[in-house]
């Protein structure tokens, strides 16, 4: 019978690292920020959605394997609900959610290396009921997750998040921006995310924040929508009478932001 | 895939709760209970709503009495409850079922919404309160936890106001221009047949008129039925559904329609 050594441990689990991160690498990018008025999470995509809610005061977008976005959806949707239900909506909390149920379970397919693991990395948005109560949780597929203040974004590599925060961070300097200013900014973001990621599959792109201009990343997005890309931007609005706090944003809310690449 | 994570989604939250919880463990809208010694057979003497069409949508009121035998137990009880964004239910009967009952379909429209990514359908919508208000039969028959809702809502693809009412074993009834459910309803049926014959539709009234007819009735209802509370003490629960969701009426509102 062949053995199974702590070598071939830490090699299966480099092959499925690099598996899933060079699937990951192609989804589209998200931004997840706070703004004046409650939540917002932002991507551009081509056909499938991508922002989803989960509960009265959850949403979720990711990147990665459809099915697999579906099941982490799913079973995130079904931990809500039966806690809701048979407690109290107070009592579903992003954290609970994340830290308890989803990722033990993506961690135990991750360890396993007869299973076959989920190629998701995704963001958790939950709607406090003060801005400094919102909580942004991204979590990965090897069940790692951390926390985040005023926003967070997912992208394909580490560094297309790192350059991703630095100018959302630096666009939402001025305090809780407005709906408009926050969508515009995390468009921008998206731009920044999604060059960088393109851009590092090419033979040239030794200095990384070459290509990085104003200009550049605008042209970008805007080669994006003409090529059939769109905006889903979905928002958790704290001050509503509405049952429902999630909604998807509408071509009329996200027409100002998108002009500046229309034109 | 693991089977940490079900593989596949109905959408059903019946679903969820057997597997979450157990079937012995689920909100039991159909568990029977034992019977208790002394309970009268069926007991929902214990309120009047009452729902209306008029031009715009749908009206709700209801009084805010909830009684236990002869006893009064509490004067703000609030009947009137949101579904969904274009859904109210007016409960009578057993409190308690009442408000898990709605918690339950609060929850199971919800749930199929966010996990199937679309509306529950207006005749899926129904079929679930059907369905919970028969399989709460057996537990009615027993004296325990009998209720019967009236469900507004607006029919968003046919721009209209719709009204539906119950028997209590989930026989469902539409109605053109007015339903009423709980103790006080049956005294002042006849009122809202006058009303339809002398001052025409309810549909075809403003929203300051069909309030005012049907706070009037529901003083009526007050007066005649000790079970149903007057707005001598504390307003009347009134809401209103229109194309574009539910709205509550100010207190002055409800104030102006009393005559006050």
């Amino acid at each position: 019978m062949p053995s199974y050594s702590p070598y071939d441990w830490n090699e299966s689990i480099q092959q499925r690292n690099e598996y899933i991160e060079d699937r990951l690498k192609e989804g589209s990018p998200v931004v997840a920020t706070t703004y004046a008025g409650g939540l917002l999470i932002l991507t551009l995509r081509q056909t499938q959605r991508k922002v989803y809610e989960i509960y009265d005061r959850l949403m979720m977008s990711a990147v990665g394997n459809h099915s697999d976005v579906e099941q982490v959806r799913m079973a995130a949707i079904d931990a809500a609900h039966a806690e809701g239900f048979s407690r109290s909506p107070d009592d579903v909390t992003v954290t609970r959610l994340v830290s308890f149920r989803i990722s033990p379970a993506i961690k135990k397919i991750y360890s396993d290396p007869f299973a076959q693991p989920v190629v998701y990395r995704g963001i958790f948005a939950e709607l406090g009921k003060t801005p400094e109560k919102d909580a942004l949780v991204t979590l990965s597929y090897d069940g790692e997750f951390s926390n985040n203040v005023g926003s967070a974004v997912i992208a394909g590599s580490a560094y297309a998040e790192d350059r991703m925060r630095e100018h959302l961070t630096s666009l939402t300097a001025d305090g809780l921006p407005a709906l408009d200013a926050a969508v515009a900014a995390s468009i921008y973001a998206w731009g920044v995310g999604k060059k960088h990621i393109e851009t590092a599959d090419r033979a040239d792109a030794d200095d990384a924040e070459q290509g990085e201009g104003e200009a550049d990343i605008k042209a970008f997005i805007a080669d994006h929508l003409k090529a059939g890309w769109f905006v889903e931007a979905g928002v958790l609005e704290r001050n509503v009478n509405r049952e429902s706090r999630f909604r998807l944003l509408n071509e009329t809310e996200l027409g100002g932001s998108l002009a500046a690449y229309t034109a | 895939m693991s089977t940490l994570f079900n593989v596949e989604s109905t959408g059903r939250f019946t679903d969820l709760l057997s597997r979450e919880f157990g079937s012995a463990a689920t909100s039991g809208p159909g568990q029977p209970m034992p019977r208790a010694a002394g309970v009268p057979d069926i007991d929902t003497h214990s309120t009047t709503v009452i729902a209306v069409k008029y031009k715009d949508g749908v009206i709700n009121v209801a009084d805010r009495r909830a009684t236990a035998g002869y006893t009064v137990m509490y004067d703000q009880a609030e009947k009137v409850l949101p579904l969904d964004d274009h859904t109210l239910i007016s409960i009578s009967g057993s409190f308690a079922k009442s408000v898990e009952v709605v918690r339950y379909l609060r929850h199971t429209f919800k749930y199929f919404e966010r996990s199937q990514l679309q509306p529950m359908s207006l005749d899926g919508k129904l079929m679930e309160l059907q369905r919970v208000i028969a399989n709460n039969m057996p537990a009615a028959l027993q004296g325990i936890g009998a209720f019967i809702p009236v469900l507004s809502t607006f029919d968003t693809e046919g721009n209209t106001g719709r009204i539906y009412f119950y028997d209590a074993m989930g026989g469902q009834f539409e109605t053109a221009e007015y339903g009423a459910a709980g103790s006080g309803s049956g005294p002042i049926r006849g009122a809202f047949e006058y009303i339809l014959r002398t001052k025409g539709p309810f549909r075809e009234m403003d929203r300051t008129t069909a309030l005012k007819e049907t706070l009037t009735l529901l003083e009526i209802a007050a007066d005649l039925d000790t079970a149903t509370g007057g707005a001598s003490k504390h307003l009347p629960a009134a809401k209103y559904i229109t194309a574009a969701g539910i709205h509550d009426f100010t207190d002055d509102e409800i104030r102006a329609g009393l005559g006050r």
